[in-house]
């Protein structure tokens, strides 16, 4: 069943054209990769898909009703890469904030523990490294209880062992229900952790399904989500 | 969740965002000092004038607590609200915007209003935190024995807090609409320096750009200074208030195209224009001061409001010339509170009366009243001869003379006891102390 639709998507800065045409289904329940080159425009997807951003046309549905872009909180959210908030916060009051805000099913502690956070409690935000902000904001995405979750490059940053950690985790959470829709660069990791891949190169998206269809798609008869990537893009 | 409760865990976030601020800090150490030098100044030149040091004492009547004590003590929370407190206002929006914390934040249940409203609540208590000085003043002067007239001291207080609310919505706008903290402090000070120039080219020449100044923050705060309450001035601010918040609202909002934006700020600021002026057309006015000293004596303002016909007076003095400022406080503004329509035309071309062109030069100095198709030149700016003049003129029975209680004033020779001490000594290490301890406790 489809839990997001995307027809038509697109948007420019100025005269350059960053989305175009961009249309793609969400299923429920399935890890989601969004994956292409550096500039394809995943990040602006993201942006654009969250409402944060304005889009110069096209539609997002869900659960088959059109979702304007004010309402986009209700049904996900989006965790950006690269952000450093409240850094003089310690982790402990960010994850108490979003425990209390939304008062989910899933407890601070539990996930503080699953991601490895128990040590950093009472450390500041601005402290953390890099690998250690991005668990920390993953630890926050995943308190949300919004249906679909967008994390921009989830494992950007973390080492090869926490990376397997947190992709366990995040199939934990789609087996429990939740639609995880994931912009990764390695593609390596994408063909790990993801059900399905949407393509996107220049802004378009040139490819959409499981390894296997686009491996159809780009007419190969073996290779990994490497090949099947140059071959498409 | 209830958006109560919603609110108050935003305002707790906001607060802890606030105290974690290195700008609010420095605020409040600096502020004690700030204040403490304005108050100790103000009770050694008050205590002078009283006859402190053995020479004659000024006339009683001139020694009022509100214009010796109050307003210079107050006057450094006004030195605050233009250099420092920017800064702390500015940071609440711009380090989310920076650090990327608003993308997370405009994705929470809260709506933007909310999120807004938390912040200025949490900048209020902020700010009422930064009072503390203020009031310590306060009550060392009391136990120096000192007298303070309630409704005037509260109205000073209301004109320093709407000030703050003004400050607010100018900086959290400056911030929502720059890209950096930088930059927002850019605009906020080039916004104080456009009032500021704003009061001086209105010093200047008078007329209408001193009708547009009497709401710049320094002038509208000079009313309350004055011990009046103005309907207008303080519709003209909460305005102002409501522009600022509105524009942070409107360029903090998510997924909005510039063309938008732009629009809807054209049209809030169209908006606010028209309020402002509807808003100063109001009349309203309330002089809470204790000696009176915007008002004409009871009596006379009784006769005065039988004058129902529009009244035009036509000023030929320059806007340096001291008679006409003495001529503004003592007449045309306690006329303008008594009478439903006065409207005064500024005539003199020059700016100090020096040098007016041919023909004008004979007539400097004349104040025409206009009244009912009849006109009458008096060139008098004292009270007792302009309201005989008037009572002649319009045909209205001068009251008989009534003896109003004359204010006695409230002379004081003390010396400033204990608040160097205070001030200089013990309050800057105490903030130190409790901003280390907040700092610690978090941790």
């Amino acid at each position: 069943m489809d839990l997001l639709t995307v027809h038509g998507v697109s948007k420019q800065f100025g005269v350059r054209a960053v989305l175009h045409q961009v249309g793609f289904r969400v299923q429920q329940g399935e890890v989601l990769g969004l994956i292409g080159p550096n500039g394809a425009g995943k990040t602006t997807l993201f942006e654009c898909l969250a409402g944060l951003s304005p889009d110069d046309g096209g539609k997002v549905g869900f659960r088959q009703q059109t979702l304007p872009a004010a309402r986009r909180k209700e049904a996900l959210f989006y965790l950006p890469d690269g952000i450093a908030p409240w850094a003089a916060q310690s982790v402990q009051w960010a994850l108490g904030f979003f425990e209390k805000l939304y008062a989910g099913p899933i407890k601070a502690a539990t996930l503080a523990a699953e991601l490895k956070l128990e040590h950093l409690l009472a450390s500041r935000i601005g402290s953390l490294s890099k690998g250690e902000r991005k668990r920390l904001l993953l630890a926050l995405g995943l308190l949300t209880p919004q249906p679909l979750l967008m994390l921009d490059e989830p494992f950007d940053g973390l080492d090869l062992r926490q990376t397997r950690e947190v992709m366990a985790l995040l199939r934990q959470h789609a087996e429990g229900g939740r639609t995880l829709m994931l912009s990764i660069h390695q593609l390596n990791d994408a063909a790990r952790v993801c059900d399905r891949l949407v393509l996107l190169s220049e802004g378009c998206v040139v490819g959409e399904g499981s390894i296997d269809e686009l491996r159809e798609l780009a007419k190969l008869k073996d290779g990994g989500l490497e090949e099947i990537f140059l071959a498409l893009t | 969740m209830h958006s109560l409760k919603l609110l108050s865990l935003l305002i707790a976030k906001e607060w802890r965002e606030l105290t974690a601020s290195r700008a609010y800090w420095l605020l409040l150490v600096l502020i004690g000092p700030l204040v403490g030098n304005s108050f100790i100044a103000a009770v050694n030149l008050y205590a002078e004038a009283s006859g402190i040091g053995g020479g004659a004492a000024a006339l009683a009547q001139g020694l009022t607590p509100l214009d010796g004590i109050l307003v210079p003590t107050f006057g450094a929370y006004e030195l605050a609200l233009t250099l420092l407190f920017p800064f702390v206002a500015i940071r609440l929006i711009a380090a989310e915007k920076e650090s990327g914390a608003w993308k997370l934040a405009l994705q929470l249940p809260t709506g933007l209003s909310l999120t807004i409203a938390a912040k200025m609540t949490a900048l209020l208590a902020g700010w009422l935190l930064a009072w503390l000085p203020g009031v310590v003043a306060v009550v060392l002067w009391k136990s120096y024995g000192g007298h303070l007239y309630a409704p005037e001291s509260w109205n000073l207080l209301l004109g320093h807090w709407l000030r703050m609310l003004l400050g607010s919505g100018v900086a959290m706008a400056a911030a929502a609409l720059a890209e950096s903290a930088a930059s927002a402090a850019i605009l906020t000070l080039s916004f104080t320096l456009g009032t500021w120039a704003l009061d001086f080219i209105a010093a200047g020449r008078g007329g209408w750009p001193a009708e547009i100044a009497a709401y710049t923050p320094v002038a509208a705060l000079r009313w309350f200074e004055q011990g009046l309450l103005r309907l207008n001035t303080v519709a003209v601010m909460a305005v102002i208030t409501l522009l600022g918040f509105a524009l942070t609202a409107l360029w903090m909002q998510a997924g909005k195209k510039l063309s938008a934006r732009l629009l809807h700020t054209l049209a809030a600021v169209v908006v606010a224009a028209a309020a402002i002026w509807l808003s100063s057309s109001a009349r309203a006015s309330w002089d809470v001061s204790e000696n009176r000293r915007n008002s004409f004596p009871r009596a006379d303002e009784q006769a005065l409001r039988q004058i129902r016909e529009p009244l035009r007076i036509t000023i030929n003095l320059a806007a340096e010339d001291p008679r006409l400022m003495d001529y503004e406080r003592s007449i045309l503004n306690k006329l303008r509170r008594v009478l439903p329509r006065v409207e005064a035309v500024y005539a003199a071309q020059s700016q100090t009366g020096l040098f007016e062109g041919a023909g004008a030069q004979d007539r400097y100095g004349e104040i025409w009243y206009e009244f009912a198709g009849r006109k009458v030149m008096n060139r008098s700016t004292t009270v007792p001869i302009v309201l005989e003049q008037l009572y002649e003129f319009t045909g209205i029975a001068p009251p008989a003379a009534v003896e109003e209680p004359a204010f006695p004033g409230y002379p004081l020779a003390v010396h400033p006891k204990s608040a160097k001490l205070i001030f200089y000594v013990l309050w800057p290490p105490v903030a130190l102390l409790t901003w280390w301890f907040v700092r610690r406790k978090r941790r």
